[in-house]
């Protein structure tokens, strides 16, 4: 099962008393783009943080490529290292420009030389549509600029999987096409993607499964299309009402 | 009665001794006190139970004590139970590093914990080990944070300094009690002292606001 990338097994996660995840079981294998969605509260951030450990889980096993979390840190290390997450509220260094946020990863976590880390994050950042703002600082840039920043920042360290949280909740409708077109550019190379999202036409667009997820649960799993043309439950079909 | 000039131009070679060390346990006061104040600082945030805890009994104690008595303790008393000589000033200089140590931790505390956590998360979230996050993206950010509640700092160091006169360090305010017992000149002597502080604080602080508008972010 070597292309099982991310593999939950009764993954139970509480803060305290109250239960958040329960016993969830999901197998990510490589190469899907799995979109989650739910209504607020119904754990799918604690789901994608639990991956790359920034929340601690209870109970049950989650591995990804292998690696448990419930390893020690340095495992948890080589888990952030293939699995880059972006931020519903980009996160990007204030104290950096563009550039330096990009390099960032390459110069502090993989070592490498910054002649090098500049050109591949020069590169990254043409690639998402910013060559012309590489000396601009965070606070200088638009919401969907910071956003694509921030996902360059994440490829720069060859993931093998990104996670991303509402990566367009925070933005202007406007400027969310322009981070879509880059995370649907960054699909097409193959890589393996968990999207918590509103954004239906994304996930029927570029998704290869649909996750819905209530109160902890996974209460469907399907290809996008088809849950979203015949919703199997009531509930669902109630969630879509109001986000669509 | 006239404000005699005269009196303050003789008493001047005296009291620019004194600002002299006044500056001298100030500038190693702040050095020294900044660097505590940033480990302690640390401490206290990001610190095992430990070091929180000696952390926090250490900034108690300080902020609970009038400086006062803290430099006759480690002038009088320190000697006795460690059985060691310390001069004036020595004692003087150790006062003003915990003391502002002990400040500045706070203020340290304050700015690592008004830092987003989100950054931190980002961070981490690349595999940066948290070391290295709180060196690379925590402290560049929370330094700038700091800068302001430093500038207090910097003046109320220079300030308590003249505290020191009570162990007999010719500091500024020393030597203008000693001239002033000479000459009972007091209007010229004490207004000649104030200049002083007064020019020493201004040109302290504008340095600071200076540093801090070049270091601030865009
Ligand atoms: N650090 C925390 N401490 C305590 N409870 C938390 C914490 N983080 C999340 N929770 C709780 O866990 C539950 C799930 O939160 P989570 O953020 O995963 O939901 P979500 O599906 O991402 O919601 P949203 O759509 O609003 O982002 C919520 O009830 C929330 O209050
Ligand atoms: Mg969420």
């Amino acid at each position: 099962m070597s292309d099982a990338l991310i593999v939950f097994e009764r993954t139970r996660k509480a803060f305290g008393e109250h239960v958040v995840l329960e016993a969830v079981d999901l197998t990510i294998g490589r190469g899907d783009i799995a979109v989650v969605v739910g209504p607020s509260g119904s754990g799918k951030s604690t789901l994608l943080r639990c991956v790359n450990g920034l929340e601690p889980i209870s109970g049950g096993d989650l591995r990804v490529d292998g690696i448990s979390v419930r390893g020690p840190e340095r495992d948890l290390r080589r888990i952030r290292l293939e699995a880059g997450m972006v931020f519903q509220q980009f996160h990007l260094f204030p104290h950096l420009t563009a550039l330096q946020n990009v390099m960032f990863g390459l110069v502090r976590v993989r070592r490498r030389p910054k002649a090098e880390a500049r050109e591949r994050a020069t590169s990254l950042l043409h690639k998402v549509g910013l060559g012309s703002r590489m000396g601009h600082y965070p606070s200088q840039l638009s919401g969907g600029q910071q956003q694509r920043v921030a996902i360059a920042r994440s490829l720069a360290l060859e993931p093998k999987i990104m996670l991303f949280d509402e990566p367009t909740s925070a933005l202007d409708p406007e400027l969310r096409q322009e981070v879509l077109k880059v995370m649907q550019a960054v699909a097409q190379t193959g890589m393996t993607m968990v999207v918590v999202t509103h954004e239906m036409g994304f996930a029927e667009r570029v998704g290869s499964r649909l996750i819905f997820m209530e109160a902890g649960r996974i209460v469907h799993d399907g290809e996008p299309g088809r849950l979203l043309r015949e919703p199997p439950s009531e509930r669902f079909r109630d969630f879509l009402s109001h986000v669509r | 009665m006239s404000f005699d000039w005269a009196s303050v131009v003789a008493a001047l070679p005296s009291l620019l001794e004194g600002l002299q060390l006044t500056i001298l346990i100030a500038l190693t006061g702040l050095a020294g006190g900044v660097c505590l104040g940033i480990l302690t600082g640390v401490a206290l945030a990001h610190g095992g139970f430990l070091a929180r805890n000696a952390a926090h009994a250490y900034v108690a104690v300080i902020r609970g004590t009038p400086i006062v008595v803290q430099v006759m303790f480690v002038y009088f008393a320190l000697p006795m139970l460690l059985g060691l000589r310390l001069s004036a000033t020595s004692a003087a200089i150790i006062t003003i590093v915990f003391n502002s140590g002990a400040y500045n931790a706070e203020i340290v505390r304050g700015a690592l914990q008004s830092v987003p956590r989100g950054l931190s998360e980002a961070a981490l979230s690349m595999g940066l080990p948290f070391r290295s996050v709180l060196a690379y993206v925590v402290a560049p950010i929370a330094y700038r944070l700091a800068l302001p509640a430093m500038g207090n700092q910097v003046v109320n160091v220079v300030k308590d300094t003249s505290i020191f006169l009570v162990i007999g360090v010719g500091e500024l305010t020393r030597r203008g009690q000693e001239v002033m017992a000479e000459t009972f000149r007091a209007v010229e002597i004490w207004t000649a002292v104030a200049a002083l502080y007064l020019i020493l604080i201004t040109v302290l602080a504008y340095s600071l606001r200076l540093y801090e508008r070049w270091a601030r972010l865009p």
